[in-house]
């Protein structure tokens, strides 16, 4: 018996030391809670790096004031947002990106959706991590023309930084890599599955009307080889002879890869929200979604290259006027509202 | 008598010391000077209409000519004669990486201090920067991290978040139609760990060179003589280049960065293709000791 009880009598020791010193520990730090990314069914996994760098309660806080801070570019005057505006699912409605000084860049600014789950970013998908990301335009010239200390040095004077990194990485400096993961953690938040598409998955009542379901079933023969899956992209780099951007500079990923066989091929991109990111292609080539389905119906630039699906049917994707108007019928059904309102 | 022994004691000492102080680093430093020539011509950079400028025939008989003319030094070695090799902080690119600037003569010479006294019979360095540490770390290397973003020199890739390793802006054929030649890596991966890098190419390319007479540092302060041979550009040990205009795969001299295949080529001509050519269009032509 007499073991026992000193067993026990030891046992509520530690107990009681365990408990003392969580409460010690409780006063130190900010309770910052992990945030669970609602990953719905038949989604892709996520990109590794959201498990190095795991959306909190405080990060994604802090990123999102980040993402909407214009003291991270030269002269104060363009944030994340100023590109990437939620209205229109976090891209924007110009052909090509619009940045400081009214630069125009190269490329079209990409919708910013359900990115845990991409594997390469950027339209060539030359940073395969979001963490890597955030300083590309805060130093491009036609972008944010700034750099990381700059940006740094403005923002430490501000005290709700002060708290906010304090609150998210359990003291207050100031780092770039606390920048770049606290964005990251608030552009993983930034999940879009509330499409009318998403609530008939999920049998919420909701039914196709009979030309979307007609548009469904014509999506799924014409053009889910290449934007398959929930997300609407197999993330393939796929050249698809859309009209060429004039600028040298651009050559898609073969840019990044140095493969000939990467030239002028981009991403596959994710169709859903693409009501609401018009204009369309690499640096904003058609207008509406019809221009780009009468231009992919028609007949598109030739090159080795151009993707064998194509080139199988004779440099098109044979579609009557009906079948086109089916078609955004459906693409329409992936369209948001909740997540182009804010909260 | 005693005082005045001390006071001359102590004046010899501190002459001593302070000759001391004054000529160890001196003796200990080594300069590289850098030529930048087309074939023996130092080149003299110039626009278009320039009748200054020099004017250089590629084996494919393209002239051309440049008007800026950049690249960057890094991660630079000496061997001494018994093999042994001393890294100039080849890991901090504050303290040893410097951008050639050929409109600058005073980047012309870099100048290597408190290298261990010795007799040196080779050098290395890299040009470009190796993928480790090609970083944009505006925080660990502010210094050069400012001296490459400078309007003038703009030898940042902001898309690639890395340096660019060459800058060349100039002028070919008859027409004088502009050529833009810039090269820089394009991987992506685990900086600890080059078996995660992809998908782009490596730019960085290490250099060997022997020198034509032992450097003696110690004694005096070593002059070493680089000639960097642009003529090498177009015609080089490996590829024998004719430049195109135009944005088709193939064409690569607006600015060729835009195929990462294209500018390799580049690459391999300046500074070897690193397999059987570790020398690109460096050489060294004199050592002053
Ligand atoms: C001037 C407009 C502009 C600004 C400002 C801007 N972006 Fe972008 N963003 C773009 C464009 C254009 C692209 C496509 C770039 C490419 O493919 O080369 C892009 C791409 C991205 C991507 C990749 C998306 C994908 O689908 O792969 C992310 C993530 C992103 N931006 C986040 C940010 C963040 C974070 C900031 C602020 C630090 C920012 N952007 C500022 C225009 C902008
Ligand atoms: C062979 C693969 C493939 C097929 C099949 C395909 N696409 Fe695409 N799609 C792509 C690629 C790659 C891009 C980006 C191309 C570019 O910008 O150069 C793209 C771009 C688009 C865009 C512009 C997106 C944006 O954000 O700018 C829309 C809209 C689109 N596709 C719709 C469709 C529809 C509808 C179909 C079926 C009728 C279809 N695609 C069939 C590969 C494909």
């Amino acid at each position: 018996m007499k073991p026992t009880i000193s067993i026990l009598f030891l046992s509520l020791i530690v107990f009681a030391l365990a408990c003392s010193r969580e409460d010690a520990e409780e006063n130190l730090n900010i309770d910052n809670p992990e945030i669970q990314l609602a990953i719905p069914l038949d989604f892709p996994s996520l990109n590794e790096a959201v498990h190095r760098n795991p959306p909190t309660l405080y990060g994604v806080e802090l990123g999102k004031k980040l993402f909407h801070e214009k003291k991270l570019s030269g002269n104060n005057t363009i944030s994340c947002a100023s590109c990437h505006q939620q209205a229109n699912a976090f891209a924007d409605s110009h052909p090509q990106a619009i940045g400081i000084y009214g630069r125009v860049g190269l490329r079209n600014t990409p919708p910013l959706q359900n990115l845990a789950f991409i594997k390469h970013y950027n339209w060539d998908g030359n940073k395969r991590e979001l963490e890597k990301q955030p300083l590309v335009p805060i130093i491009t010239h036609e972008e944010m023309n700034s750099s990381i200390l700059e940006a740094i040095g403005k923002i430490s004077k501000d005290q709700a930084y002060q708290i906010l990194f304090r609150q998210a990485f359990g003291d207050s400096e100031i780092t770039p890599d606390r920048i770049y993961k606290s964005i990251a953690q608030y552009e993983y938040t930034l999940l879009s599955i509330n499409s009318k598409y998403d609530k008939i998955k999920r049998n919420e009542g909701l039914q196709f009307s009979v030309i979307e379901a007609r548009g469904y079933q014509l999506f799924k023969s014409k053009c889910a080889s290449c934007h398959s899956g929930e997300l609407f992209t197999d993330q393939s780099f796929r050249n698809i002879g859309f009209p060429l951007n004039p600028s040298t500079e651009e050559a898609g990923r073969g840019r990044v890869t140095g493969i000939p066989a990467d030239y002028m091929s981009f991403r596959v991109p994710s169709l859903r929200n693409i009501a609401y990111t018009a204009p369309y292609g690499s640096f904003g080539q058609f207008k509406t979604l019809q221009a780009v389905l009468d231009y992919m119906a028609e007949d598109v630039l030739e090159a080795d290259n151009l993707d064998p699906i194509l080139k199988a049917n004779g440099n098109r994707i044979p579609m009557t006027a009906q079948e086109k108007s089916d078609i955004i019928a459906f693409l329409h059904t992936l369209s948001d509202e909740s997540f182009i309102t804010p909260q | 008598m005693k005082n005045l022994t001390n006071i001359l004691f102590a004046s010899a000492l501190a002459v001593a010391l302070t000759s001391c102080e004054k000529s160890e680093p001196a003796a200990n430093n080594v300069t590289l000077h850098f030529n930048n020539t087309f074939k023996d011509k130092t080149i003299v950079l110039g626009d278009a209409n320039s009748t200054q400028a020099t004017i250089n025939t590629s084996a494919n008989g393209q002239t051309h000519q440049f008007s800026e003319l950049k690249y960057v030094i890094s991660n630079i070695r000496l061997v001494k004669t018994d093999g042994q090799e001393v890294p100039y902080n080849i890991n901090d690119l504050d303290k040893g990486a410097t951008v050639i600037d050929h409109s600058k003569a005073a980047t012309l010479d870099y100048v290597l201090s408190n290298i261990p006294t010795g007799d040196y019979k080779q050098l290395k360095f890299g040009l470009g920067i190796k993928q480790e540490i090609n970083t944009l770390d505006e925080v660990r290397f502010p210094k050069f991290y400012a001296t490459a973003s400078a309007n003038d020199t703009k030898m940042m890739w902001e898309w690639g978040t890395g340096y660019r390793f060459t800058k060349i802006e100039g002028f070919y054929g008859s027409d004088k139609k502009p050529l833009s030649i810039h090269t820089g890596s394009t991987l992506d991966g685990k900086r600890e760990d080059p078996s995660t890098y992809i998908p782009g190419v490596n730019a960085y390319r290490d250099i060997t060179l022997s020198l034509s007479e032992t450097a003696v540092v110690g004694k005096g302060s070593p002059m070493i003589t680089i000639k960097a041979d642009f003529d090498k550009l177009l015609s080089g040990k490996t590829n024998t280049i004719t430049l195109t205009s135009g944005r088709g795969p193939n064409d690569n001299a607006t600015p060729n960065i835009h195929t990462a295949d294209q500018m390799v080529k580049f690459v391999d001509n300046l500074g070897g293709n690193s397999k059987n050519d570790n020398s690109g269009m460096f050489s060294v032509v004199s050592v002053k000791n």
